[in-house]
């Protein structure tokens, strides 16, 4: 119930991010969906017993992953979903509280929550990468030799 | 030089410049104006784009007639909607829907027109985020309302003091300052429990999400250049606005 609750708020709280960013309005409600999914993937792979980091990516991968097939879709750039789509798993808390340790002088606490802060940064960005070279497949270019095919 | 070229030149650069201000990533760019001005029929097209800047040449015959323009971007707002229009635009033009004429003419009227919203929907949407964002960060129901407040106020301000100040990393540092300023006025008046996730609500209007999001696609499509400046603009943001937070938390608490 408590999800429930808590997939309508992000489903709302997406809307808004999506007119600051002005997307289209015939997406509009489409990220704030995709936003809602990512917000529920998280929630659940973390009551499955998985940890923080390795959750956000499968959040991250599946709301790019949407991004781009809808994207291919209605004919519209995936950064118009996929904006919205992420937004969900950005570690503001853990950023802020990142700072408040640095700004109470402790530093330990500080670099702990960091480094938690950038792990999870860093997870976002790999769920967009899985997601990307999902649907480039087949598109490669052979980077380091050239093999002549 | 011919006429058409020029004119090509024009739109391609128009479409462009539209482009990178409001928010497209660096290789939808290069390749939206490669396959524009490829399909008006030049050849050996080449463009290379950064954050600041497009490059764009082709020649107009086999040898002949090498043409080459840049345009310098000083502005880098977000407006989603701007570049899916080009996009929907370029598009048509690459299957001949469009004259160079008629795209030109879509261009400039996308150019000039206001953002999709008014400004206050704008301040009401960043107040519905932030408070989005302060209950899932673990807030109650009852600091939705001072949660909302203050990421209007954030909002109201960043835009506000953009009119005025040039560097755009100083109008984030005040506008978070005002922001949290605000939210633990609203704490001290009674209004709202959890101080730290209201803080938070009212500063998620100001996360540079566009410029991260695009640094990531940047850096994994190989624009390094691009990538690596898009990535410090989204750092020094997020550090502008955690020292408008600090100072407020250090002076207020």
């Amino acid at each position: 119930m408590d999800l429930l609750l808590e997939v309508v708020i992000t489903f709302f709280a997406i809307l808004g991010f999506g007119v600051i960013f002005s997307v289209p309005k015939r997406v509009l409600f489409i990220g704030g969906a995709v936003g809602g999914w990512t917000w529920f993937a998280l929630q659940m792979s973390l009551q499955m017993g998985i940890t923080n980091v390795v959750a956000t990516v499968i959040a991250s991968f599946t709301a790019a992953a949407m991004a781009h097939f809808l994207a291919k879709k209605l004919h519209i750039p995936a950064t118009t979903i996929s904006i919205p789509g992420i937004l969900p798993l950005v570690p503001g808390s853990l950023a802020y509280f990142t700072m408040l340790a640095f700004v109470e002088g402790e530093y330990i606490t500080g670099l702990e929550n960091g480094v938690q802060t950038m792990l999870q940064a860093g997870a976002i960005a790999a769920g967009m990468v899985l997601a990307l070279s999902l649907f480039s497949f087949g598109k490669g270019i052979g980077n380091r030799y050239e093999t002549g095919n | 030089m011919g006429a058409k070229a020029d004119k090509v030149m024009d739109v391609c650069l128009r479409a462009g410049e539209i482009m990178l201000t409001y928010g497209a990533e660096t290789y939808r760019v290069e390749e939206t104006l490669e396959r524009m001005a490829r399909a008006a029929g030049f050849t050996n097209v080449h463009c290379f784009t950064t954050t600041t800047g497009i490059f764009l040449s082709f020649e107009e015959r086999k040898g002949r007639g090498d043409l080459m323009q840049m345009v310098r971007v000083d502005d880098r707002m977000q407006d989603l909607n701007k570049v899916t229009e080009v996009n929907q635009v370029s598009r048509e033009f690459t299957s001949g829907m469009l004259t160079v004429q008629e795209a030109e003419r879509r261009l400039e009227e996308i150019y000039e027109a206001k953002i999709q919203y008014p400004i206050w929907v704008i301040h009401i949407a960043a107040g519905v985020a932030g408070s989005g964002f302060s209950y899932l960060f673990g807030g109650g129901l009852f600091d939705l309302i001072p949660a909302f407040f203050a990421a209007f106020i954030s909002s109201f301000a960043l835009v506000e003091i953009e009119g005025y100040l040039k560097v755009r990393f100083a109008s984030e540092l005040a506008a978070a300052f005002i922001g949290s300023a605000s939210a633990i006025a609203f704490v001290m008046l009674g209004l709202g429990n959890n101080i730290d996730q209201i803080i938070i609500g009212s500063l998620m209007p100001l996360v540079p999400g566009v410029p991260l999001t695009n640094a990531v696609r940047d850096l994994l499509s190989g624009d390094l250049l691009a990538g690596m400046s898009r990535g410090v603009e989204a750092l020094l943001t997020s550090l502008s606005i955690a020292s408008g937070v600090a100072l407020s938390i250090s002076i207020f608490l």
